[in-house]
């Protein structure tokens, strides 16, 4: 009888937790749907739905996703496309099973930010192979992947880097400067992305400025600011006289190791990328010289507008480019409204 | 009366029902067969693409569950090798390495080589130095996760023979590609060995109770690295087995493996303690696992809501586990009997 209790016990809590899970799914279909009609019934450009899987790397569990999710989904909701999303966590090997699953389910269409550039190959061709539009977003492709693809729409990335030192170019001057650089995480595109747009144009408009040392971080101020630390400890301090981040965060983690050594970050000359919620404030307060303005909300919206375009037969041939500008942010604009921080 | 219970034990012992509860008794299987069931009958009905479509979903089983079978052959012997994760990335950037330098057959040689050597290695700290496996394996995952960046100079590798790679990925039985027979393979050659062989049938003597195995004259240590290179070695080939499918090696690799390992390992009854588990409730944990990713990838459910779920079969696979049942019970019955005495107490008085 204990026996029977024991195994009774396990299958009436998994049967509950069956109907818990079957509770949630059924309340995410009801979503999708009702966003769906609601698009129907909201004009012209909602005729026609589609079913598109979004491979994203990030989520809600990072900031830049936390406003890109909400955007993609409001125009999603707005052209009638019924997103499927997923995150791998910037797991290429994650990633690449969702591309599996979403191969298998047949959309319409697929959005794809890959986590390692490197490795989305086999996806790309198993999407062509199905016959499955592919569009990338937030990070573009290699360029032998590329014509895998029917379009990229993100900030452009190369860019960003090239405005980062035109920003670091302008601010140093003529003096001879000596910098650390530290850069995104392993074989992401942006983050090589970034880093050849940096070091080529430093390399061009002023080769005074001298990179010490590079270093990846994992795009967050917490290791930025180990890694920071350790290079400044390496380097040593007396001979740093400014700091290139690839990203926002990345900047205010180095800004907090140079606070740490009882020096002013003012003191040096500093560059991000991403005029976030982090780096914004840090430009008005003037420790760091300048950062490029991207806008993840532009960047979610207009992945879907460009699958969208394609799926419609709006685009089409050559490979569409949607590339969000490449404003700079300084003291002397960074509290204007048209460049307010939005991650 | 003792003997009229050994009797009737013997009796039944002899038909069927005796035979069948029997074996039953000695399985740990139990739970992971009935959330393997659960979660099926939830899947069939709210996502059938997890079942139409396969040939993914095995895929997926595969991606968890080949590290899994390797890391239930320490787990029986109450090990832990958490550098499995580590193992998986760098031996995927030896073999791709050296496959663009050679060719893939010695890239694959070379990663797998360099897999046992690492065994070795934890083996040696475990059984020789005395280590606690928890504390020598999490060494080696940070000292290989390292060494992975610094042989890719901290970029993914390419695989030069792309064209290989993505056939790699393509199905080669039926709807079967290479990985999804491979991870049976290793199942089969795993079950076998642990069931069949006696040096793996010792693996749980090893676990159950270490002193008697040594009393008993089993070679510990040697199973113990037995174990270990078990480990390390099906790691490596999933190492080799992501990076061909990908055409990549990412020295990252691995973050979300190592978790997901020992929760199929846990799904599936194993013991963390050792002595008991198996290695078909590793398959049955990876399944229930692999299944349960699957439909709520199609579902659209967001990570931290995944990790939710997941989480909360794993917690139940842990406290439906008997011995639990059996704490959680005793202490509500005490609780409940310490009330209706004070009840009874305070009414009296």
């Amino acid at each position: 009888m204990r026996k029977s209790r024991l195994v009774l016990a396990p299958a009436v809590l998994l049967s509950a937790a069956a109907l818990v899970l079957s509770g949630c799914a059924a309340e995410e279909t009801t979503t999708t749907e009702t966003s769906a009609a609601t698009s129907t019934d909201s004009g012209d450009a909602a005729a026609e739905t589609f079913d598109v899987y979004a491979l994203l790397p990030q989520g809600t569990d990072q900031a830049y996703g936390t406003t890109y999710l909400p955007e993609m989904e409001a125009v999603a909701a707005e052209l009638g496309v019924n997103l499927t999303i997923t995150n791998s966590q910037y797991d290429a090997d994650k990633q690449a099973s969702e591309c599996e699953i979403a191969v298998a389910a047949k959309p319409d269409g697929i959005i794809l930010w890959p986590a390692v550039g490197d490795a989305v190959r086999p996806c790309l061709e198993a999407a062509a192979a199905a016959g499955i539009p592919v569009t990338v977003t937030n990070s573009d492709l290699f360029d032998a992947d590329k014509a895998l693809s029917a379009g990229f729409s993100g900030p452009d990335t190369y860019g960003q880097g090239v405005a980062s030192a035109e920003i670091m170019c302008e601010i140093v001057g003529d003096a001879a400067v000596s910098i650390i650089q530290l850069n995104g995480s392993i074989g992401n595109s942006t983050a090589i992305d970034r880093d050849n747009g940096f070091t080529d144009t430093v390399a061009a408009n002023c080769p005074n400025v001298t990179i010490l040392d590079e270093q990846n971080t994992d795009w967050t101020k917490a290791t930025a600011q180990q890694v920071a630390s350790e290079m400044i400890t390496a380097q040593g301090l007396e001979n740093i006289d400014g700091i290139y981040a690839a990203d926002d965060s990345i900047a205010a983690g180095a800004i907090a190791a140079l606070e740490a050594r009882g020096v002013d970050a003012a003191d040096y000359f500093i560059t991000g990328i991403g005029n976030t919620f982090m780096g914004n404030p840090l430009v008005a307060e003037g420790k760091l010289d300048g950062t490029v303005f991207q806008s993840s909300s532009w960047d979610g919206g207009n992945a879907v507008r460009l699958i969208h375009s394609v799926l419609t037969g709006a685009v089409s041939g050559d490979r569409e480019l949607l590339l969000m500008p490449s404003v700079k942010v300084t003291a002397a604009n960074a509290t204007d409204a048209d460049v307010a921080p939005e991650w | 009366m003792t003997n009229q219970t050994v009797i009737k034990v013997g009796a039944d012992a002899t038909g069927f029902w005796g035979k069948l509860k029997v074996a039953l008794a000695r399985r740990t299987e139990g739970r992971g067969v009935a959330l393997f069931i659960v979660i099926a009958s939830f899947v069939t009905v709210s996502q059938p693409l997890v079942f139409t479509a396969y040939q993914v979903t095995l895929g997926r089983i595969a991606l968890i569950g080949l590290v899994a079978l390797g890391l239930t052959a320490v787990i029986l012997m109450g090990e832990l090798d958490l550098s499995v994760a580590s193992t998986l990335a760098v031996s995927g950037v030896i073999m791709t390495t050296v496959a663009n330098q050679t060719n893939i057959a010695i890239g694959i040689l070379a990663a797998l080589a360099a897999s046992v050597v690492i065994s070795l290695v934890n083996a040696y700290f475990v059984a020789i130095v005395g280590l606690n496996s928890f504390i020598a394996t999490l060494g080696m995952l940070f000292a290989l996760r390292g060494l992975a960046l610094v042989l890719s100079d901290e970029q993914p590798v390419k695989l030069e023979n792309t064209d290989f790679g993505i056939a790699f990925g393509q199905p080669l039985v039926g709807p079967l590609t290479p990985r999804i027979l491979i991870f049976f393979a290793v199942f089969i050659a795993i079950q076998v060995f642990v069931s069949r062989v006696k040096a793996g049938r010792e693996f749980l003597a090893v676990g159950g109770n270490r002193q008697a195995a040594y009393d008993a004259g089993i070679p510990v240590k040697r199973r113990i690295f037995t174990g270990f290179i078990i480990s390390g070695g099906v790691a490596a080939l999933a190492g080799v087995v992501n990076s061909l499918e990908r055409t990549a090696a990412d020295p990252t690799a691995g973050s979300t493996v190592l978790l997901a390992s020992f929760a199929a390992a846990i799904i599936g009854g194993n013991y963390l303690k050792g002595g008991k588990g198996s290695i078909v409730g590793t398959l049955i944990g990876a399944a229930s696992l692999g299944m349960l990713q699957v439909a709520l990838t199609i579902s659209g459910v967001q990570v931290p809501v995944q990790e939710i779920f997941i989480g909360g079969v794993l917690l139940l696979a842990v406290l439906t586990d008997p011995s639990s049942l059996r704490a959680v019970w005793g202490s509500i019955s005490t609780t409940f009997q310490g009330i209706k005495n004070s009840l009874a107490k305070q009414a009296r008085d």
